[in-house]
């Protein structure tokens, strides 16, 4: 019974795990400046070929996944001023620029390393709980999951960019005129977002094939939880993950794959029908 | 009748004047001479390039008429392309491949206003509009993908995942015992009809009553339903006609080729539409026939020395665009030209009056 | 009978009662004023006979039929018109495709170009006609959009603010077109603060404080009474002076 339980609290953390570290760079993007990156997938593969090239150069993996996060947020910051900065108030403009920046990279990357990089294989380690194996480094994904939650929370919640993001995201125009350098939150941001974008890919890196367009695989989960997470990435972000992994749960231990990603589309439109401004919407309402 | 025919020329379309028209005729002339001066595989070609242009046609609409930007058009290119596949090979092939496109295409512009209906009903807007229809396109890739094994098949209609469908009749009319394949220099006349005739139909829809609804909303769509429209409405049908003309383009691309594969509904595949649409000019039907078909001739030239080159230089196009000419290049052109002719016949008027035309009317 | 009621509407936004059991009649023919000081719920009262938002509690009924739960653009097709308070108008169409657009609802054909070019003489923007109406003055963006609201021939006409940011003169006129329309028949809801204006158009008048109905009468002995001098001086009566 026990062993049952578990593997069902596992395939759920499996899921959970995938939609928050693909989505949580994304939302924060959003909520702080309205704005969908679209080259999100692309942060995400940088992350993981910084990873994976260091790993070679014989870098330890934890190290090279610390490195890849930050090498992924200095690009963002880059991109920010370069690019997202000279666009705001045009969140639709923005949109189309990344995309076109996707676009360069991903087919760039294929010009010019090929289409595949020998990986560097999961980290092996796995336990059993009843009958049943399990991969631990699967459970290690999950704990960053909470891990990158919980680093979210404190960054905004207690610390002194926090409060500025937090100003800036009621009104920005209020935080200018009461001294927050209104562009050095939104880089900062941004590249808060493109770093935790490749934490993802660092993170996943061992356990899938390295391509330039790997991005991808992850775009469909970070949009859906973003969409129905809503514009706060505190309120939003986690029960958008709680409940379509629930649902992408059930759905692929009973379907399989490729039901468990359509169930889980169909899932959002109807979810979009109620709820246009996501769960965070609906909780800001509630709390007004 | 003649009312409605009027309305081709209108607020809501640029070149609205007899010289526009005199180029209008000199190119659909050129365009009609066209196969006997060329060899069968241009022809082909071009008729490829003319193929897309209903989706651009389609999102032109939907965004630059509507406001609302759909990353969806491979969506319904794939669901009306697939469904021709699975429908000829179901009927047999000929001249029921006619019926099989008029269902397709009304499949796929089902599909717009279930989806359209949740997404607008739901008053998802703006950038979310976007993403919810890039994530509907790419499930139905990843979908299509995993569809390689004989359990996936309509009759007998297999769906083959990556490899794609293939061994559907192209479209056919059949003449007592003799079957008329519509491939070729056949299927381009065909083609070039069908664009004259969307193309014309679609300007007398921008500026007519439907239209100038259309063009409200996007302008300011609280002010639109405090006119006592239905704004909803208006929006999910321009959604299921910008949407079922994608799936127009999903349907000849089918016959044309005979196959069709889920690579033509995933990325990049659908980013395409929306690079030749931004780079034409979004806000205008002309500027997006001629720039998208400019775009498409380009892209095709530059895939046969390398497709991720063609590929990263879209993406520089997009991103040009955005950065410096957020209205469209082709657009921006004409309009430059337009300028730049009136303020030449003005010069040519003796009194010296400027022209007060707006930049519209070029 | 009235054209359009509001019996015991209410409307919360979560702690707070915007507006708390008001019974509001408008009769069929009159120019009737909607006034009250800063906060007193107007703006939301007029949003809910708009449509804007349901209210909490209570019915709204227009030409003997209940609206409550309508959506606005049901309540203009039923006959209402309506002009918000932020000028609103199609920024980048011209001045000409704004009216027509409303026009089409009721006109066709010559009809149509021919009530557009009264309706632009009327307000004075034959000259402007085809301007982009984003570069109207504020005066005449508040006129087209009275223009559009007229465009729709309706039964009755709800303005909010009409005169918001107008100079004196426009004002006066803004009046003078108001009582013309009344003079053809049409009944006019105004919620406004301006007292002179109020003056120069206004029949009945409702007066709102607090969310409640404070005082319901003639323009002459609403602007008398003592009571609404007094909420009206001890609320920032200097905010329209």
């Amino acid at each position: 019974m026990f062993a049952e339980l578990f593997s069902t609290f596992y395939q759920f953390a499996d899921v959970f795990a995938f939609l928050i570290l693909s989505a949580a760079g994304l939302a924060i993007v959003f909520g702080m400046m309205g704005v969908i990156n679209m080259a999100h997938g692309e942060f995400i593969m940088c992350g993981a070929y910084v990873t994976v090239g260091l790993v070679h150069a014989g870098v330890p993996l934890p190290l090279a996944q610390a490195c890849a996060t930050i090498a992924a947020g200095l690009i963002g910051v880059v991109v920010e001023v370069l690019i997202v900065r000279k666009l705001y108030k045009r969140p639709l403009d923005t949109l189309l620029a990344t995309w076109g920046l996707s676009l360069i990279v991903t087919q760039g990357l294929l010009i010019l390393l090929g289409s595949s990089i020998p990986g560097i294989g999961t980290p092996e380690g796995s336990f059993t709980v009843g009958p049943y194996t399990f991969s631990t480094y699967r459970l290690v994904l999950f704990a960053c999951a909470i891990g990158v939650l919980a680093a979210i929370y404190v960054i905004f919640m207690r610390t002194r960019f926090g409060v500025m993001a937090r100003a800036t995201m009621q009104n920005a125009a209020m935080a200018q005129a009461l001294g927050v350098k209104v562009g050095g939150v939104y880089a900062a941001s941004f590249g808060l977002g493109a770093a935790l974008a490749g934490l993802c890919g660092a993170l996943y890196a061992p356990t899938m094939t390295l391509i330039p367009t790997m991005g991808a695989t992850f775009v469909v989960e970070s949009f859906v939880t973003v969409v129905v997470g809503g514009a706060n990435v505190l309120l939003g972000t986690a029960p958008a993950g709680v409940l379509l992994a629930t649902v992408r749960m059930l759905l692929n231990a009973n379907y399989g794959q490729i039901i468990g990603q359509i169930g889980m589309l169909v899932a959002v439109i109807l979810i979009i029908r109620v709820l246009p401004e996501g769960i965070s919407g609906l909780l800001v309402r509630r709390g007004r | 009748m003649l009312r409605t025919l009027k309305l081709v020329n209108g607020q809501q379309t640029t070149g609205n004047g007899k010289g526009f028209w005199l180029c209008f005729l000199a190119v659909l002339a050129a365009a009609l001479v066209y196969p006997a001066f060329a060899d069968s595989y241009d022809v082909g070609n071009f008729c490829y390039f003319l193929i897309w242009v209903f989706m651009a046609l389609g999102l032109s609409l939907m965004w630059g008429y509507g406001g609302m930007l759909s990353f969806g058009q491979t969506f319904f290119f794939g669901i009306a392309g697939y469904s021709y596949g699975v429908l000829a090979i179901n009927f047999g092939g000929g001249s029921l491949t006619w019926l099989a496109l008029v269902l397709a295409v009304g499949i796929a512009m089902v599909a717009a206003i279930v989806l359209g209906y949740f997404m607008i009903w739901g008053r998802v807007g703006g950038v979310f509009f976007g993403i919810v229809t890039l994530s509907a396109t790419l499930v139905l890739a990843f979908f299509l993908g995993q569809t390689a094994g004989p359990e996936w098949r309509i009759g007998p209609a297999r769906l083959n995942g990556f490899n794609g469908m293939k061994g559907m009749d192209p479209l056919t009319l059949t003449w007592g015992d003799e079957d008329i394949f519509f491939e070729g220099t056949l299927l381009y006349y065909l083609v070039v009809a069908l664009i004259v005739l969307v193309y014309l139909g679609l300007r007398i829809l921008v500026n007519s009553r439907f239209g100038n609804v259309v063009v409200a909303v996007r302008e300011d769509p609280q002010r639109a339903e405090l006119l006592g429209y239905d704004v909803r409405k208006y929006q999910l049908a321009t959604f299921a006609i910008g949407s079922g003309l994608a799936g127009l383009s999903g349907v000849l691309y089918t016959s044309w080729g005979q196959f069709i594969t889920p690579s033509s509904v995933g990325l990049p595949a659908a980013a395409m539409p929306i690079v030749w649409v931004a780079f034409s000019g979004r806000s205008d039907l002309t500027a997006t026939l001629v720039g998208s078909f400019l775009l498409l001739f380009g892209f095709q030239t530059l895939t046969i020395y390398s497709q991720q080159l063609a590929l990263v230089l879209m993406g520089a196009l997009l991103l040009a665009t955005v950065m410096l000419a957020p209205q469209g290049f082709v657009i921006g052109l004409a309009r430059l030209i337009g300028r730049q002719l009136g303020a030449l016949r003005a010069k040519g008027r003796t009194d010296g009056a400027l022209p007060d035309a707006p930049a519209r009317e070029a | 009978m009235p054209i359009l009621e509001t019996r015991q509407v209410s409307k919360r936004f979560g702690g707070l009662t915007a507006v708390s059991d008001v019974d509001l009649s408008i009769e069929p023919g009159e120019i009737h004023c909607l006034i009250g000081p800063n906060g007193a719920g107007k703006s939301t009262l007029f949003k809910l006979i708009v449509g804007t938002y349901p209210p909490s509690g209570g019915e709204i009924r227009f030409r003997d039929g209940d609206i409550t739960q309508a959506k606005p653009f049901a309540r203009v097709q039923r006959g209402m018109s309506i002009k918000m308070q932020a000028p609103s108008v199609f920024k980048e169409l011209r001045t000409r495709q704004n009216l027509h657009i409303a026009l089409q609802q009721k006109f066709h054909r010559q009809a149509l170009v021919d009530e557009e070019e009264r309706l632009l003489a009327l307000l004075d923007l034959t000259a402007h006609a085809d301007k982009a109406a984003g570069l109207l003055s504020h005066g005449q963006q508040q006129w087209l959009e009275i223009g559009m609201a007229l465009a729709l021939g309706p039964e009755l006409l709800l303005l909010d603010e009409p005169t918001a940011g107008m100079s004196p003169e426009e004002t006066f006129k803004t009046g003078e077109l108001i009582k013309g329309l009344n003079a053809t028949g049409m009944t006019v809801l105004v919620v406004e603060h301006d007292m002179a204006f109020i003056r120069q158009i206004a029949q009945r008048v409702t007066v709102l404080h607090l969310g409640k109905v404070f005082a319901r009468g003639a323009i002459d002995e609403i602007v008398n009474d003592p009571g609404v001098i007094e909420i009206y001086l001890g609320k920032g009566h200097g905010r329209e002076h």
